[in-house]
């Protein structure tokens, strides 16, 4: 377990940008309320294993007591690192983008299965979107009634949406939360 | 028979019947004898010239019918014969033309010097007089005749006054006048032309095409020295033109026309429109003229607007739109008033014109605005809100155009089977196509003829104005996003006049809502995003939201909002889109929110399309917009509190998950959302947490001194006992809003005054008439009584409450005291007791 780099650090806050916009700023900032200090801490971003960690100070001076390669996972998971260097948001950081989405896509009850198969969200499963995406933006998916399901990337802008016939491709999938279930032994 | 000839031949047409047969009525002897001065005119009839004119037409006329014909045509060649005498006989005096229409030469005439004076008299006399006793041959408006004889001779004598007293002069008559007028007293002389410009206006409605020619008479007033004279002139010249203006658009015969041989009828016609047209025009450039002048300019502009109102399918109807809209921001409160309704009259009424003048107004507007850089009155815009548009026009249009398609199919197909029967026969086939080519021209002539309108022209109609309008609309918020950012970039000392910087803006956004559904897509991104900028929450960088924000108003971003939602839910049909920039703003804007400075109405109505119309909404945003618009109904007036409380019950209504805010215990865990604690200053509300709190200020709401307020607040902390509740308010926050604003008046009538004028200002103040005012405060008055008795009531509680509290403590006090002197006794004894054995052991 190591703090990143700087050069891993703008990776992951470059794909974490993509998805909440100046809400970054609330993620880094959010004060942690775990463990017995009367003051509260901070969360920061840890490397353990190719998989970065978003956990509180508290833990982290815990968490110290384990050896490294016995350590399978503090905090909250929020991506991994490829052999190639990239860096992927995993689904568990779903909660951490929801609440501070910059662009979010509701789906219609109809299509939430497809969407949590795995599949791209089409057009026509779109219940509402919210104005001002632009293709490339990181959006959130969620449920009509605000659950949220999994996130991807927008294929379409906003505007571009309105024109579109109902087959095309809006979000393109990265993580839903049947990841839980289908790849359980990766995550 | 060449035109001129014709011109000259008439007037010799009376004297074929001889003096003796002429038959003088009683009426007419008399009149002559009543009027022995004019009688004197007759005695120096010019007979030669008549005797003349008589042997002249006598041998020329020998056709009985044609005659007839002649005669029914007499009376307006007669006229332009008369015309064409007067010249004969002077034509010095015809030089100085003085009006500003070259037609108008004759008008010189009359005021002729002296010596010709008795030569035309006579003569025009003499052709009256056989024109009256031609008429009573006839046996055709006899009476009106007579009218007209008098009237001419009336004139023509007070001219020969004037005349005579300024002698041969060639100055314009206002000279001619002012001279006349040293000796005449003033007065005296304006009555006379008062009396003189009435019998001309009734003459000329009576019957426009033989009077015609006093129109310019009636013009020469109008230009009179003295103000009323010149004003009642004007205002009877509109009066006569508005009835007399005809239903078509006069066109002048082309020179080929002119010489194109026609029958006298069209000739009169045309002589009568060419007359009327000219004057027309003369009066339309006095109108113009006088307009400038700062003691003519309402009356002109009344005229102008009037006319326009009237008859905006004539000719010249450019000029008039020109002014109307050059006027239409003016300073002078009637005047702007006076235009704008008038435009909006023309929007209104579109069948009058046909809607060309509909594109060239807005057209014109668009200019206006342009040129004047959007500083104009708010009045400017406002006028487009009364635009219509038939949605159905493109539809049918479209059907339409299938049509013709299909059309256009199957004639190629006939085509393509014709030439083999045709070859054969090419005269066959020419005459056809002459035949189609004279149907064409008949149906061309027909669309012309017809007030009926090509869809196609109208929808071509419709999108010119629809693209003047948004063109508008466009510059407008542009320049206000263009003169933000320059002041913004300058010193902030001008924060005063911010809102006074850009007065089209609210117009501009009201015009935007209500046309929102006819913008086309590709417009709305950018629109939307202009809004978006000027609401406050600019997306590029995080300084332009509050550089936005400190220039405008409040009201002017909640108009922002609002417009945005209106674009957006007039085009839903498409795609759910969720405007999150928006609720922020307003979720920021509700904290700056002022309730004298800012107006209700537009908070209410903010809050009804924001929150109450939108479908769904995420909980946690939601719950945030519940808790704030709670705090905030405890902060402000009961019109504003009853507005928001209305919206929360909505929400609640519809945010099941939300009624966790009217639990006891704060949520906090999974309920509560991934913020475990309420901030109450997050600017996202999202991110506010507002579910982990509760809504305590609903208890203290239920105390409010408003019932209203009050129970409402009570009804909404049930709401999650009473259950499956099927009740839906459909009070919407605008009428609650309204509802108590009005109660409010009622309510604290001479409480605070201060506060009241201030509601009165800034709520309902200015949407309400004066009548109600003064309703409100007559019932007011009559609630008094019951306020006072209240109040009194109230009172004497108070007083009983506080004097049981008093008596209270004084009984604690004595008891208090009572235990402390029982205990000092207690203790007295107990030593009394201690000290006697003492005592009794010393003893």
């Amino acid at each position: 377990m190591r703090p990143l780099d700087e050069k891993e650090t703008t990776q992951v806050f470059e794909k974490l940008f993509k998805f909440t916009g100046n809400n970054l700023k609330n993620i880094v900032e959010n004060p942690s309320h775990e463990g017995p200090d009367p003051n509260p801490g901070r969360y920061c971003f840890r490397l353990q294993k190719n998989r970065v960690h978003y956990v509180s100070e508290s833990l982290v001076k815990r968490a110290t007591n384990i050896k490294r390669e016995k350590l399978v996972s503090l905090g909250t998971q929020v991506g991994k690192f490829t052999k190639g260097g990239s860096f992927h948001l995993t689904i568990q950081c779903l909660n951490l983008l929801a609440t501070n989405a910059k662009h979010k896509v509701w789906l219609k009850p109809t299509s939430e299965m497809s969407f949590l198969y795995g599949n791209h969200v089409l057009k026509g499963g779109l219940g509402r979107i919210t104005e001002n995406i632009v293709a490339g933006d990181g959006v959130v998916v969620f449920s009509m009634a605000d659950v949220p399901l999994g996130f991807g990337i927008a294929a379409k802008s906003t505007q571009d949406c309105r024109k579109m016939d109902p087959n095309g491709i809006v979000v393109l999938h990265q993580a839903d939360i049947g990841e839980y279930l289908r790849t359980e032994d990766d995550l | 028979m060449g035109r001129k000839q014709k011109i000259v031949l008439p007037p010799e047409l009376p004297p074929e019947i001889s003096d003796d047969e002429v038959e003088v009525s009683d009426e007419d002897l008399q009149f002559v004898d009543d009027n022995r001065d004019y009688a004197g005119l007759i005695s120096n009839l010019d007979t030669h010239s008549i005797t003349r004119h008589v042997s002249r037409v006598a041998d020329v006329k020998e056709d009985a019918l044609e005659s007839l014909y002649e005669r029914r045509l007499r009376k307006k060649s007669l006229e332009k014969g008369k015309e064409e005498n007067g010249l004969e006989v002077d034509r010095v005096d015809a030089l100085p033309v003085k009006t500003l229409d070259g037609k108008l030469h004759y008008r010189t005439v009359p005021k002729t010097p002296q010596q010709s004076e008795n030569a035309l008299n006579g003569e025009d006399v003499g052709d009256n007089e056989a024109d009256g006793g031609d008429k009573s041959f006839l046996r055709l408006t006899k009476a009106e005749k007579r009218a007209k004889l008098k009237r001419t001779r009336k004139e023509e004598k007070k001219q020969a006054k004037e005349v005579a007293k300024v002698g041969v002069q060639q100055t314009p008559q206002a000279e001619v006048l002012a001279e006349v007028e040293k000796e005449l007293t003033a007065e005296e002389a304006n009555e006379r032309k008062k009396y003189k410009l009435a019998e001309l206006g009734t003459a000329l409605l009576m019957d426009p095409e033989s009077n015609i020619k006093s129109l310019k008479e009636m013009l020469q007033t109008s230009k009179d020295e003295d103000h009323i004279v010149a004003v009642l002139g004007l205002k009877s010249l509109l009066a006569v033109f508005k009835d007399i203006i005809p239903g078509y658009r006069i066109r002048l015969p082309t020179e080929k026309e002119q010489e194109m041989v026609v029958s006298k009828a069209v000739k009169k016609m045309r002589f009568y429109e060419s007359t009327l047209l000219s004057a027309y025009k003369a009066y339309l450039q006095r109108l113009m003229a006088l307009k400038q002048k700062a003691s003519f300019q309402r009356v002109a502009i009344r005229c102008i607007c009037t006319l326009l109102d009237a008859v905006p399918h004539f000719n010249f109807r450019e000029s008039l739109l020109a002014a109307v809209i050059h006027n239409i921001s003016s300073p002078d409160d009637v005047v702007r008033k006076l235009c704008c309704a008038t435009v909006k009259s023309l929007f209104t009424n579109e069948g009058k014109h046909g809607g060309e003048a509909t594109v060239e107004a807005v057209q014109l507007i668009a200019e206006y605005v342009k040129v004047h850089d959007c500083q104009l009155h708010p009045d400017s815009i406002e006028v487009l809100m009364s635009l219509s548009f038939d949605e159905d026009l493109g539809r049918t249009e479209m059907s339409s155009a299938n049509n013709k398609a299909k059309n256009k199919k199957n004639k190629k197909g006939k085509k393509f089977e014709e030439p083999s029967q045709l070859q054969e026969n090419d005269k066959k086939k020419s005459r056809k196509e002459l035949m189609s080519k004279t149907r064409n021209e008949v149906d061309a002539d027909f669309k012309a003829a017809t007030f009926a309108q090509d869809v196609r022209e109208r929808r071509r109609m419709q999108s010119e104005t629809l693209s003047a309008i948004f063109e508008t609309f466009f510059r407008i918020l542009k320049h206000t996003m263009h003169s933000i950012a320059a002041r913004s970039e300058g010193i902030s000392n001008l924060s005063a006049g911010a809102s006074g910087g850009h007065p089209l803006l609210a117009p501009c956004l009201n015009g935007i809502g209500k046309f929102s559904h006819l913008i086309d897509l590709d417009f709305m991104g950018d629109l939307i995003n202009h809004l978006r900028k000027l609401a406050g929450g600019g997306s590029n960088s995080a300084g332009s939201p509050e550089k936005f924000s400190r220039w405008l108003s409040v009201t002017e971003r909640l108009r922002c909002c609002i417009v945005a939602f209106k674009v957006m839910k007039n085009n839903l049909d498409v795609l759910n889109i969720d405007l999150q920039d928006f609720f922020v703003q307003l979720y920021s804007i509700i904290l700056e929110y002022r309730p004298g400075r800012d107006h209700g109405e537009v908070l209410a109505e903010a809050l009804k399309i924001m929150l109450c119309d939108d479908r769904q909404h995420d909980m946690q945003r939601a719950a945030a917009f519940i808790k704030r618009l709670a705090t905030f109904a405890l902060c402000f007036g009961c019109s504003e509190s009853m507005a928001a409380l209305v919206t929360v019950k909505h929400l609640l209504q519809k945010n099941v998950k939300c009624r966790n805010l009217l639990e006891n215990d704060a949520g906090g865990g999974s309920v509560s959302g991934p913020i475990a604690k309420y901030q109450p200053y997050a600017s996202d509300p999202n991110l506010s947490g507002a579910l982990a709190s509760v809504l305590w200020e609903l208890n203290l709401l239920s105390k409010h001194y408003h019932p209203g307020v009050s129970s409402l607040a009570s009804s909404i902390s049930t709401i999650s006992s009473a259950q499956n509740q099927v009740y839906h308010s459909n009070v919407t926050p605008q009428q609650a809003f309204m509802q108590s604003s009005l109660e409010q008046e009622l309510f604290n009538p001479k409480a605070d005054k201060e506060k009241a004028n201030l509601k009165r200002k800034r709520g309902s103040g200015p949407s309400k008439p004066n009548s109600s005012m003064t309703n409100l405060d007559v019932s007011s008055k009559i609630n008094e009584d019951m306020v006072k008795k209240r109040l009194s009531e109230h009172f004497l509680l108070v007083h009983e409450i506080s004097e049981t509290k008093r008596l209270r403590g004084e009984l604690v006090h004595t008891t208090s005291s009572l235990k402390l002197y029982e205990q000092y006794k207690k203790q007295k004894k107990t030593k009394k007791d201690g000290s006697k054995p003492r005592e009794m052991r010393r003893a």
